[in-house]
């Protein structure tokens, strides 16, 4: 493909060459023949056969260059270097092709003329125009055979290579199939395509390790998160049922058995509730908020239980902040920010709402002075199952902050977990809307 | 009460037909949404518990059917957490009340008789009383043993939602729900701590409480016997 087009590209620089050239050639020679026949008639002034034989008689006894022929209406030829030939009018050139010429001199252009009773050619040799014509056509002939070949054998090279890199892709990508989700395609240093896909692909694997990473951790904590509450669950039907003479004792374990199966149910409908929000599915359903009535009635909903825990909660909300959202998962996400601070903070601290529209956003922060979370941990908060305390003896399913996350990304909005010097700020950046 | 179950699955129309008739109510159950809306169009209930999922009509559009014709007897709607749009739609559709699956009994069995005690009388009342406590709806004031008592907006809302429902039982999500329109459960003592202040305002130092706790099932507003 790649020597063809080059071999057509040399095939029509080469006729350009070779036909502007030869032509310029020819032309030169029918001008110089043009104006010795000019001359020769100037010499003989009345044009007569006697007075031209002299004159060319002349001009053929010094070499010039020049082939002479006057030949009589007989056919005889009476002066000059030539053979005698039909006396035709006008530019002729014999013999017509390259090949027939026998020797040097009978390569010949030139111009004939019928003068009365006599006819007049002038002529070049065409040797040095065929030699030439002969020199372009062997070099052209070198040259297409050279760059087809380098042609050739640069594809060849540069498939290879091609081929070669795409050979690695495939291998690799089949090892990855093959269990080794950590390998990557290689990326070379000339930043081509390849690369640039190559790069584009590693990219995309390190998002599925990401996920898959998530995934398999996700599934583990599950396990061990049931694990728990089945376990104790097995014990208590166990007591119950070994209570048969105590009834009181079979009906308070069963009631602290549901109450166990309820907390189950509870991290189902997390997980859930979670997945459903990640698919996105509830954003149709998203309208204008008012956040500063929703945060009221949060701060409303909680502030008896803050006081019930010695702590007290502080709102700092604008009026009139709108986002577009839905309210019963913004009521959510605000639930169990205030409800994390509210459980990881001791009697006697501060938590605090605070709600502004700055610019074209609206900042929510939810800022407790408890102990809040240790800089390296902060994103793990927000996965799924996560808790600081590794003996999981706290309330809580370590649900509660990714829900958050994904109420936060559903939306749109940002969630960022930083230090309040002491204590937690958690804050939602929505657009306003 | 008489009432019709409409739900597909045996096992939960076991589980929740021999609770109700426990609970002392005559029950009948439907199979499928076109077998439940034409006993619901035949017989004359006193309440409908409608499965969202069911074959042939499906709760939805039984619900919707059963309105157009005129019917006004209450609906529950009993949904999945699954579907989101459940509780709004069936809601839309005409439904009085909704629980979401996996339910406790005693949040069934409240929502039913929240939904029995229905009646338009309720509407026209302007005030509510219950031994001496004495409301106000209009004027928003409350009074125990003719002492008015101070409430916020929301206490008095607590307090009227209790009111309305007196003798039944009230459970935290009917709470909620009705008072906060938050239709989850925050999963703390929420509701329990603003309980507790209601009743430190109500019942504090009087001879009577009237506000009480229902261990496992939620609270109630009554004369105590």
């Amino acid at each position: 493909m790649y020597a063809t087009l080059t071999g057509i590209s040399f095939l029509v620089l080469f006729s350009v060459i070779f036909l502007s050239t030869t032509r310029f050639m020819r032309h030169q020679i029918d001008d110089s023949v043009s104006s010795e026949v000019d001359e020769i008639m100037a010499d003989a002034p009345d044009r007569g056969v006697v007075a031209l034989q002299a004159v060319v008689e002349a001009l053929a006894k010094h070499p010039s260059g020049f082939f002479y022929l006057l030949q009589d209406s007989n056919g005889m030829v009476r002066a000059g270097n030539l053979p005698a030939v039909d006396p035709k009018e006008g530019v002729r050139e014999w013999p017509q092709s390259a090949k027939g010429r026998a020797s040097a001199f009978s390569a010949i252009r030139g111009r004939g003329i019928n003068l009365s009773g006599a006819y007049l050619f002038v002529g070049w040799s065409t040797h040095q125009l065929l030699e030439m014509e002969e020199m372009v056509i062997r070099s052209f002939a070198w040259g297409l055979a050279a760059s087809i070949a380098l042609a050739l054998a640069g594809g060849l090279v540069m498939s290879g290579r091609l081929m070669h890199r795409i050979e690695t892709v495939s291998q690799t990508s089949r090892d990855i199939i093959g269990e080794d989700l950590q390998k990557r395609l290689p990326v070379t240093r000339a930043g081509d395509e390849l690369d640039h896909l190559a790069g584009s692909i590693n990219a995309m694997l390190d998002r599925i390790e990401g996920l898959m990473n998530d995934l398999r951790q996700v599934t583990t904590d599950i396990a061990h998160d049931l694990r728990t509450p089945l376990t104790r669950l097995r014990q208590r039907l166990e007591l119950a049922n070994r209570a048969e003479h105590d009834a009181d004792l079979a009906r308070t374990t069963l009631a602290s058995a549901v109450a166990e199966i309820d907390s189950i149910l509870a991290i189902f409908s997390s997980l859930l509730r979670i997945a459903q929000i990640e698919s996105g599915a509830r954003r149709q359903g998203f309208k204008e908020v008012q956040l500063s009535e929703l945060l009221g009635t949060i701060g409303e909903l909680y502030r008896p239980m803050a006081d019930e825990n010695g702590q007290v909660l502080i709102e700092t909300i604008e009026s009139s902040l709108w986002v577009v959202g839905e309210r019963e998962l913004l009521l959510l996400l605000f639930a169990n920010l205030i409800e994390n601070a509210l459980r990881h903070s001791p009697r006697g601290s501060t938590i605090a709402i605070r709600a502004s529209g700055l610019g074209r956003m609206v900042h929510v922060s939810v800022v407790d002075d408890g102990p809040g979370i240790p800089q390296e941990m902060r994103d793990k908060v927000l996965q799924r199952f996560f808790r600081l305390e590794s003996s999981r003896t706290t309330a809580g399913s370590g649900l509660g902050l990714s829900l958050a996350s994904a109420i936060v990304k559903v939306h749109g909005a940002t969630l960022e977990l930083s230090d309040a010097g002491p204590g937690l700020n958690a804050t939602v950046r929505f657009a306003a809307a | 009460m008489r009432i019709l179950l409409i739900e597909d699955d045996h096992e939960t129309a076991h589980y929740i037909s021999l609770g109700l008739r426990d609970d002392g109510h005559e029950i009948a159950v439907a199979r499928n949404g076109r077998e439940g809306l034409n006993r619901a169009g035949l017989e004359k209930w006193d309440l409908l518990i409608v499965d969202r999922m069911l074959p042939e009509i499906d709760g939805l559009s039984m619900v919707k059917q059963l309105r157009h014709a005129g019917a006004i007897t209450p609906i529950l709607f009993l949904t999945t957490l699954g579907g989101v749009d459940d509780r709004v739609m069936g809601l839309n559709a005409g439904a009085d009340d909704y629980l979401v699956k996996p339910f406790s009994f005693s949040e069934l069995l409240a929502r039913v008789a929240a939904l029995g005690r229905r009646s338009p009388r309720l509407a026209v009342e302007t005030t509510l009383s219950i031994a001496d406590l004495e409301i106000d709806l209009l004027a928003r004031t409350v009074k125990r043993g003719g002492i008015a008592v101070e409430l916020l907006p929301r206490e008095f809302r607590l307090l009227e939602y209790l009111a309305k429902h007196t003798e039944q039982t009230v459970t935290r999500a009917m709470l909620l729900e009705n008072v906060w329109d938050v239709h989850f459960d925050p999963n703390t003592t929420v509701v329990e701590t603003h309980i507790s202040r209601l009743r430190s305002k109500i019942d504090r130092g009087q001879s009577i409480p009237l506000i009480h706790t229902l261990r496992g099932a939620g609270y109630t507003l009554r004369v105590p016997v």
